[in-house]
């Protein structure tokens, strides 16, 4: 029998303010000692009381408006009550019938061609619990994470594969990284992900028993979790046995599943409106300010990239994938004023390089798109070779000099005038008779051999075409 | 000694601005005569009969840090600086505020141990304006009740005008101490009566702002919709200057007003001519369910007589007196706060687990659960043990819309029942509604406590303003045949605390009363 995968992801994405969710503690501990990021208020000391950070509210209007979500002009808080050594109040403040957003879809272009819609379910904000440890027979609480704001995000069960849940990560993060309202760095677990997987025959319109993953804190880790937790379905399935509601850890060292316990009834977490806080108020006025700048998005503009310049979609994507490298692009090209495809190679295979090599954003770049518009004109122009417009770039980035300044100290302008390239031929061939001798026998590869060496002559300045030429015809 | 004792606290103010009084002076009086009138403060596992003639309105005097307040106040006076509105006038908090570097106990078990790391925001305030903190008195335990003996801090507070009574409750210790002249002002809280009840038992003033008025960071949560921190002192003045003193917005209270705080002194010496002030029938009786069936009991004749006494004299002033108004829903307010206040406060005890912080149980443990079981079963009194079951019980997913929500309703109902009579535009535009604060004067110790159903229908004239989030104020106004005072309530509108603060002062100049001390 054939089976498709019913697939929904629960994320937790952490926001990156200044503070905290409710009170002025820093919000990245990342790296730092325990408890030391904390206050009375996120340690649930007597008497203390939560303020909304405004902060909160506006990163969650960006993504709820980025998911395609209707934004409620008034949302509420709830408490959610339950007892756990790290929830120091007893309760998470959180959203539960009246969240700060309502629906929403995310759509996944393919590697395969195909695009996936994948609905929202559920979109609210919340504050995180604190870590425990197990040491020595203690557990080790740390209340750093204690009201470090998060969004839970809950999709439908609409991901039909692994690679499906995979792709969503891969666009969550690329959106969230896009509004610069996360981090989105999962080994830090800036993007959590729980995963709700069950099977069924393909074109079943019902709904299995499923069981939740819980643990998975990379891209890779949620696609093998999922892929290894269908498998183990379709065979339990195939052997005649029952697929239990289990929760299940993903154990990444050892690429295995474990039971965590049975969740056949849900707890009564006693949910009701947090006394301590307001409504949620987001009135038109602050809606505008919060959507003033609100950004073209990345599969907008992949799409735009398409249309509007002629890209590939293998370059529209890659260009696309940080908004700094797409905004680069699209500032290069405007100052180039010519070719898209001519930028784009450049910045994907220069500038990427350089980024990737350096660990640097787009927008911290020495070579700006306009430098790097001016490089490939040099280079267009024949003023410096390629190799020497590649060297350039890293060069305008170790310096920060404009590209022109570089050619004129460093002398780098490509040698074109005929009678001093024709010389410097004329010294090579005369140097080499056995190799002149080879080629006119027939070995006419050689060429490349005496090209290198008039260009070693020349210090890489040469236009190759030119030095091509003259040797040809001295050759000849 | 006594004379400065009797001055009122604007009084001792004044005194200590004008460099006639020092506030040292002030403080060594006050605390010699705590010695003297208090007797042992309140502890875990004392005697509760121990020296039944003494207040024991405090748990913490903190005589040392007061000491160290009102010499950094003179110091104030002798640079030429204005030490504040409060200037070396001793205060008390209700131990039911976090104070930074003292006990700040809840009157639990749980909590007996924690020493506050910051400071309320009203007490703050109050020693910003040149307050000197007495010390904590004593309450209801986490202010669960009317009379203050629940508190596990033995012997609980007694009143002053006749130690075999309680003070009332939950803020006992704060009415017991300003009646018996334990410092001039005391920081109380309302959640459905608790500053204005014991302020009625112990014959003194006491002021429940409108919520929002005053900040709550730093209370020890009840009800965190119905809790109001507010003053409770020997006259309406004083009341006005304290509650001028801690009224505003506070950024650590998303909860707090924005609203401005007027001059509360400046509208007491205003005329109460032309006011327009109401007598509701549904605060004449004391409804409550029994067996299935509501049953109807008319208040005593010297209560109601009380009230009609203090409209009479405000009608004398040129007040004008509206009867038969209708406060429909007022009958409601205790079954409804009985699930509201419970579904907030058991949410609110979750934080005291044995964690952090409180009473851990030394009792060997095979795990965390068992943990939280003994902590809890061992540092909670039976108090806070009725409310986190029933709490738990009316807030559970399969009973929440029978109870909670429908008591939310309910809530709303009373609301409109307040902004029908306050509407300006309405039938009845009232500036105010005259009520009894209480259907008793103070009782026996040991003679209501137990039973906590019937304790609580002792709040239903005060509660629906909790519901409603409106100000209401007690003022005593005489005494009853044994002698006990008996006080009359105010509700007004949201915000205007100076429209209650004027009429007070013109009930409380009518009044033949005369102060304890
Ligand atoms: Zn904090």
């Amino acid at each position: 029998m054939e089976y498709e995968a019913i697939i929904g992801l629960e994320t937790h994405i952490q926001l990156n303010t200044e503070t905290k969710i409710f009170c002025n503690c820093k919000a990245d501990s990342w790296g730092e000692p325990p408890n030391t990021n904390i206050c009375p208020v996120c340690t649930g000391q007597p008497g203390v009381l939560p303020v909304l950070n405004k902060a909160v509210a506006e990163k969650a209007v960006l993504l709820a408006t980025a998911m395609h979500a209707e934004v409620r002009r008034v949302s509420y808080f709830d408490r959610k009550n339950y007892f756990y050594p790290d929830l120091p109040k007893g309760y998470q403040i959180t959203q539960f019938d009246r969240p700060i957003a309502i629906g929403g879809y995310l759509d996944l272009p393919m590697p395969e061609g195909y695009t996936r819609r994948v609905y929202i379910i559920k979109l609210h904000i919340e504050e995180d619990a604190g870590k425990t440890k197990h040491a020595n027979g203690y557990r080790l609480i740390d209340f750093n994470r204690c009201g470090v704001p998060l969004i839970e995000m809950v999709t439908g069960p609409d991901l039909r594969s692994a690679d499906e849940a995979a792709q969503y990560l891969i666009r969550l993060r690329q959106l969230v990284r896009w509004l610069g309202i996360s981090e989105g760095n999962m080994e830090k677990a800036h993007i959590r992900c729980d995963a709700n997987v069950s099977i069924r025959p393909k074109g079943a319109d019902y709904l299995n028993p499923k069981t939740e993953i819980k643990n998975v804190n990379s891209i890779d880790a949620v696609r093998e979790a999922i892929a290894t937790e269908i498998q183990r379905q379709i065979r339990e399935v195939e052997a005649g046995r029952e697929i239990h509601a289990w929760t299940l850890e993903w154990d990444e060292d050892a690429g295995v599943l474990r039971k965590m316990r049975s969740k056949e009834t849900e707890a009564d977490y006693r949910y009701f409106r947090e006394p301590d806080l307001l409504p949620l108020v987001i009135d038109d006025e602050w809606k505008s300010q919060i959507l003033a700048d609100f950004p073209e998005l990345p599969l907008e503009r992949r799409a735009r990239f398409m249309a509007q310049y002629g890209l590939p979609e293998y370059d529209a994507d890659i260009l696309t994938t940080e908004r700094a490298l797409s905004d680069y692009y699209e500032a290069a090209l405007q100052a180039y004023n010519g070719d898209p495809k001519r930028v784009s190679n450049w910045v994907i295979n220069e500038v990427l390089r350089l980024l990737n090599e350096r660990g640097l954003s787009a927008d911290q770049l020495k070579v700006t798109p306009q430098y790097l518009a001016m490089i490939i004109r040099l280079v267009d122009k024949g003023t410096v070779n390629t190799s020497t417009g590649k060297a350039l770039v890293v060069k305008v980035e170790d310096t920060g000099k404009p590209p022109k300044q570089i050619v004129e100290e460093e002398g780098l302008a490509q040698v074109s005038d005929t009678g001093a390239l024709r010389a410097i031929c004329e010294k090579i061939v005369a140097a080499n008779p056995d190799e002149v001798e080879k080629y006119r026998g027939g070995k006419t590869s050689l060429i490349g051999w005496f090209v290198g060496q008039v260009m070693r002559e020349t210090r890489g300045k040469a236009n190759p075409k030119e030095v091509q030429k003259i040797l040809r015809e001295l050759l000849g | 000694m006594m004379e400065l004792l009797r001055m009122e606290a604007h009084e001792i103010a004044a005194a200590v601005r004008a460099g006639k009084l020092s506030a040292r002076e002030v403080l060594e009086a006050t605390l010699e005569h705590i010695a003297s009138v208090d007797g042992i403060p309140g502890s875990i596992g004392d005697d509760p009969e121990a020296e039944p003639d003494k207040i024991h309105a405090f748990i913490t005097l903190t005589a040392e840090r007061a000491r160290a307040q009102a010499d950094a106040v003179d110091a104030k006076i002798v640079a030429g600086e204005d030490p504040g509105p409060l200037a070396g006038v001793p205060f008390t908090v209700k131990d039911i505020f976090v104070v930074e570097g003292t006990p700040s106990t809840a009157g639990s078990r749980i909590l007996a141990n924690y020493i506050g790391p910051y400071t309320a925001t009203p007490v703050e305030r109050m020693e910003a304006a040149g307050g000197v903190m007495l010390g904590k008195v004593n309450l209801d335990e986490f202010t669960f009740g009317s009379s203050s003996e629940s508190s596990a801090f033995k012997p609980t507070p007694r009143n002053p005008w006749d130690t075999s009574r309680v003070p009332g409750g939950s803020s006992g210790g704060s009415a017991a101490a300003v009646a018996a002249g334990e410092g001039w002002l005391s920081l109380g809280t309302d959640t459905a009566g608790s500053i204005r009840q014991p302020a009625a038992f112990c014959g003194v003033v006491g002021l429940k702002p409108t919520y929002g008025r005053v900040s709550r960071y730093g209370l020890i949560a009840f009800g965190s919709s119905l809790d109001t921190p507010g003053p409770i002192a020997r006259s309406v003045r004083d009341a006005a200057l304290m509650l001028h003193v801690i009224a505003g917005r506070d950024p650590h209270d998303a909860t707090s007003a924005a609203a401005p705080v007027p001059e509360y002194l400046a509208a007491l010496e205003k005329d109460v001519r032309g006011l327009r002030v109401g007598l509701s029938p549904d605060y004449f009786r004391i409804v409550r369910a029994e067996g299935g069936e509501l049953v109807e009991e008319p208040l005593p004749a010297e209560i109601k007589q009380a009230v009609l006494d203090t409209a009479e004299r405000l009608a004398n002033m040129g007040v004008e007196i509206v009867e038969d108004v209708p406060m429909p829903h007022n009958r409601y307010g205790i079954p409804a706060y009985f699930v509201i206040a419970r579904v907030e406060a058991a949410s609110n005890l979750h934080r005291y687990d044995g964690v952090k912080y409180g009473y851990r149980t030394p009792d060997r443990v095979a795990d965390m659960r068992e943990m939280y079981r003994k902590s809890r079963g061992q540092g909670f009194g039976l108090q806070p043990k009725l409310r986190i079951l029933m709490g738990m019980y009316v807030s559970a997913a399969q009973y929440s819309e029978r109870y909670y929500q429908r008591a939310l309703q309910v809530r709303t109902l009373i609301r409109r029942d307040f902004e029908a009579v306050f509407d300006p535009e309405g039938k009845y535009r009232l500036d105010a509604l005259l009520t009894p604060t209480t259907p008793t004067a103070a009782f026996p110790m040991g003679a209501v406590y137990g039973d906590s159903v019937l304790m609580q229908y002792a709040d239903q004239l005060t509660v629906a303003a909790n519901h409603a989030g409106v100000p209401g104020i007690s003022v005593p106004v005489t005494t009853d045949a044994d002698g006990l005072p008996l006080g009359v309530q105010l509700l007004g509108r949201d915000f205007d605390e100076a429209t209650l603060l004027r009429l007070a002062r013109a009930v409380e100049e009518g009044a033949a009363f005369t102060a304890k001390v």
